[in-house]
């Protein structure tokens, strides 16, 4: 909106002045005008051609069109058979002036007929694009290897390869006041629920935000708690994903320049699904699936098992293994609490200073955060052995979740759970649980309730749920969909 | 006031809402209590039970003559503003105290237990803010934390394992060796603890099929009863007749019997689980009687729900004698059996101007 503005009151000035020179000098003005105002935007390049149809001026932005598209599609055209521009072009207004320098901006190349007057379009947009390549982020073993690009039109396309469904639509929308970023809502029409699809094109228009760089930034403004620690929409870069889920009757919602989409809506339980789950044979997935789920309440669990125990309740565990753990932190001087915290953060600090080196230098980081640090500390005596088995398996077990920002809650719920039991040993442990249960218990994901299927909408989803059904039994749509067919 | 028109309850949430308001700490003593009988008390649960089925029906009929209005309004719509008026504030305080000893009990069972030699100020603070978190998202929050409740908890069951090896079975045949005036007794103070169940005089409005409701409230309410009946049972199995009168906390003591190699103390962990049905049993009440109040300012206000956790709060903090407190607790219990009967008197009511309006 504020650009728009900002254009206008520009461009008032100039077009008053064109009332006035207009009896002197009228066919020159407004490429005059243009030039103007891109005064200051050098890659905009205007060329004179000598046509069929007297003098005519190439307008477009260097940066924004290929210098092979120019050639094909304009410039020898624009020699040889000018019917053709004609035919493929779209007149411009030459009143609406912000209209025809959105265009300019966003990839157009203008050219204006001099004799006639007439400023006309050619949609030459060549933006850079890389080619498809492996996923880093979520890759399988089993299963399609692409991902998708940084280009919604290569991603639209991913998608659309994979469901050959007239069906299938998307909607394009623009969002970002500054940046004026494409969107597209992908859902299929005969599957999908129309509440839901309404719920996500309101708040997509309600969004007022400036710039849109990832489409996570997105997600942030449109899901349904935007306080709470739990992701409630899945992020994928997979379109494997993204079309199971189509199909299932969610919405997706893809981003240009961003190569994560949103699936929405998503349950607490699909947090924990792999795609990848589907390809390989159902015992296997089953196992990985309660290892994956059950993984999340260990790893927020075990370590602060260890504070309550040591702090509260010694009298819990059995005489050997008390006497066992008091001998391992016999040097240690300081309370389980902060013994804790503080190979927890340092935990964090490995993990954080590993993903922002550069790749080569990470090795190092890994010996001396695992060997030295972990080595060292123990025989420093600032922490005992048992509780780095016990941190380096919580750390593992928080990398399980195959989205990455539900790993990053588990980590930072941890830490809730660690203060807690540091406070009140297990009565803290259970109040922070009983926490974590009314939390996700009033949870909605664009909506619908995020422990579906727990609290049972469905029950015949449990089939997919923590145990992974033989795939003959998924055949029905889960209840978080809400689809039409069923 | 308009109630509620909108319907939020199914059918399991019903079920689940009238197990978990009756199933929170009274269980814990409930053998202790009923101990006047000395292993009788075996099958008693189920006399508990067919008083409870027998009293949740006038309940459902009177609530089924107004679909849309809570006992609240129907106090005021039968009795008149002013009487209904003061006995709803009376059935509000009923719950304020009820609250209050459900959370005094529960912290002097952590502080002997899990919290020895501190002071339980906070955790009982932490507990009533997240007590009015849950309360916060209304009665299909409640509902549902009370079925997350139960399936977190009931594998506590297992650790009742080793109580059954070591106990005998030939303890629980009924004997019928105790005379009417031990029943009345086992009656007065068992009967405590499967309270509870009254609480859909409260949430009836909200549930969708209110035809099945009372199918639905009779089914939880024989959940409770049958755990209920595996807990005495247990302990009939488990103590002798002296250890039943005189053990505290008799079902705290019977997760000591467990024996697992990693885990010497399983009593913690049941007890601090326990926090679940706690929580579930007093959002229930909370929710209630924020109703309540909202029904006597004739207005829906969020602050209703902090007022009431506050007073509950001070009631539990404030210093002043034991004997006081106990007696506060123990008027705050008649007053819940006064609830139990309450609908009976209010369907005769309900009869006699029914009459008046026809003549």
């Amino acid at each position: 909106m504020k650009n728009r503005k900002l254009v206008r009151t520009t461009i008032g000035r100039p077009s008053q002045k064109r009332e006035q020179n207009k009896m002197k000098d009228q066919p020159e003005q407004p490429i005059e005008i243009i030039k103007k105002h891109t005064s200051q935007i050098n890659d905009v390049i205007y060329k004179k051609v000598l046509t069929d149809d007297g003098l005519v001026t190439v307008i477009y932005s260097n940066s924004l069109v290929e210098k092979m598209t120019l050639q094909i599609m304009v410039l020898m055209p624009l020699a040889n058979h000018l019917n053709q521009i004609h035919q493929v072009s779209e007149i411009m207004d030459l009143s609406k002036l912000e209209e025809i320098y959105f265009k300019l901006i966003s990839g157009y190349t203008l050219l204006y007929f001099h004799q006639t007057n007439l400023l006309v379009g050619l949609d030459t947009y060549s933006a850079p694009s890389r080619t498809i390549t492996n996923t880093e982020t979520e890759s399988t073993v089993i299963g399609p290897q692409d991902s998708f690009t940084e280009s919604l039109e290569t991603n639209i396309s991913l998608v659309k390869r994979r469901i050959r469904n007239p069906m299938l639509k998307n909607e394009n929308r623009i969002i970002g006041s500054e940046t004026n970023t494409n969107i597209s809502i992908l859902y299929i029409d005969d599957i999908v629920n129309k509440e839901n699809l309404e719920t996500v094109r309101s708040r997509i228009d309600k969004i007022n935000y400036p710039a849109f760089n990832d489409i996570s930034i997105l997600k942030q403004l449109m899901e349904d708690n935007p306080y709470s620690p739990f992701p409630q929409f899945y992020l994928t870069v997979r379109p494997d994903s993204i079309s199971h889920y189509l199909i299932d009757g969610r919405i997706a919602i893809l981003m240009d320049s961003s190569q994560s989409a949103i699936i929405c809506p998503t349950s607490f339980l699909e947090m924990f699904v792999s795609i990848e789950d589907y390809y390989n044979r159902w015992t296997t997935a089953s196992l990985l699936r309660f290892l994956r789920f059950f993984g999340f309440f260990l790893t927020i669990m075990i370590t602060p098992m260890y504070v309550s125990t040591l702090t509260f309740h010694p009298e819990i565990l059995p005489y050997e293994l008390l006497l066992n753990l008091q001998e391992s932190r016999a040097k240690v001087p300081f309370p389980p609490l902060f013994e804790v915290l503080f190979i927890e953060l340092i935990i964090e600090v490995l993990r954080e200073a590993g993903s922002r080196m550069p790749a080569k230098v990470g090795q190092t980081i890994g010996i001396v955060g695992g060997i030295v640090i972990g080595t060292a500390a123990v025989e420093a005596g600032l922490i005992s052995n048992i509780l780095i088995v016990l941190v380096a398996t919580s750390a593992l077990l928080s990398f399980l979740p195959p989205i990455f920002l539900m790993s990053n809650t588990s980590r930072f719920v941890r830490y809730i759970f660690i203060l807690s039991a540091g406070m009140f040993g297990l009565m803290g442990q259970m109040l922070a649980f009983a926490w974590l249960i009314a939390h996700l218990l009033r949870l909605n994901s664009l909506g619908t309730p995020f422990m579906s299927p727990i609290i049972p909408r469905k029950a015949g989803d449990l089939k997919d749920g923590i145990f992974r059904f033989p795939i003959t039994f998924l055949r029905n749509k889960t209840g978080i969909s809400r689809s039409q067919k069923k | 006031m308009s109630t509620n028109k909108r319907k939020l309850l199914n059918s399991y949430h019903v079920v689940f809402l009238a197990q978990s308001s009756m199933f929170g700490t009274g269980i814990l003593t409930l053998p202790q209590r009923l101990s006047s009988l000395g292993y009788s008390e075996a099958f008693f649960p189920l006399l508990l039970g067919i008083i409870a089925s027998l009293t949740l029906w006038p309940m459902i009929w009177i609530m089924s003559k107004y679909p849309n209005e809570n006992l609240f309004r129907i106090n005021e719509l039968l009795l008149g503003k002013w009487i209904g008026k003061s006995m709803n504030m009376l059935f509000i305080f009923q719950f304020t105290l009820f609250l209050a000893a459900i959370i005094s009990n529960y912290m002097q069972l952590i502080q002997t237990t899990a919290l020895p030699e501190q002071s339980t100020t906070i955790p009982v603070l932490l507990l009533i803010l997240l007590l009015i978190y849950i309360v916060n998202g209304g009665i299909k929050s409640v509902a549902r934390f009370c079925m997350m409740a139960f399936f977190l908890t009931i594998p506590l069951l297992y650790f009742l394992r080793w109580a059954i090896e070591k106990g005998d079975v030939s303890h629980i045949f009924p004997l019928f060796n105790y005379n009417l005036k031990e029943m009345v007794e086992a009656i007065r103070k068992g009967y405590l603890s499967i309270l509870g169940y009254e609480l859909i005089l409260f949430y009836y409005p909200y549930i969708l099929n209110q035809k099945k409701a009372f199918k639905h409230a009779l089914l939880g309410v024989w959940i409770s009863i049958i755990l209920c009946l595996i807990t005495t049972f247990v302990s009939v199995m488990y103590y002798s007749e002296w250890q039943l009168k005189n053990v505290e906390f008799t079902v705290l003591q019977l997760f000591k019997a467990g024996e697992l190699t990693f885990i010497e103390r399983i009593d913690i962990i049941g007890m601090t689980m326990w926090v679940f049905l706690v929580l579930s049993t007093m959002a229930a009440y909370l929710w209630s009687a924020k109703k309540g109040l909202d029904s006597i300012r004739s207005k829906k206000n969020k602050l209703h729900i902090y007022i009431i956790a506050a007073v509950v709060f001070l009631i539990i903090i404030l210093p002043y004698s034991h004997e006081i407190r106990e007696k506060l607790f123990e008027v705050s219990y008649y007053a819940g059996y006064l609830l139990i009967v309450w609908p009976i008197f209010l369907s005769i009511v309900h009869l006699l101007r029914k009459k008046k309006v026809q003549q």
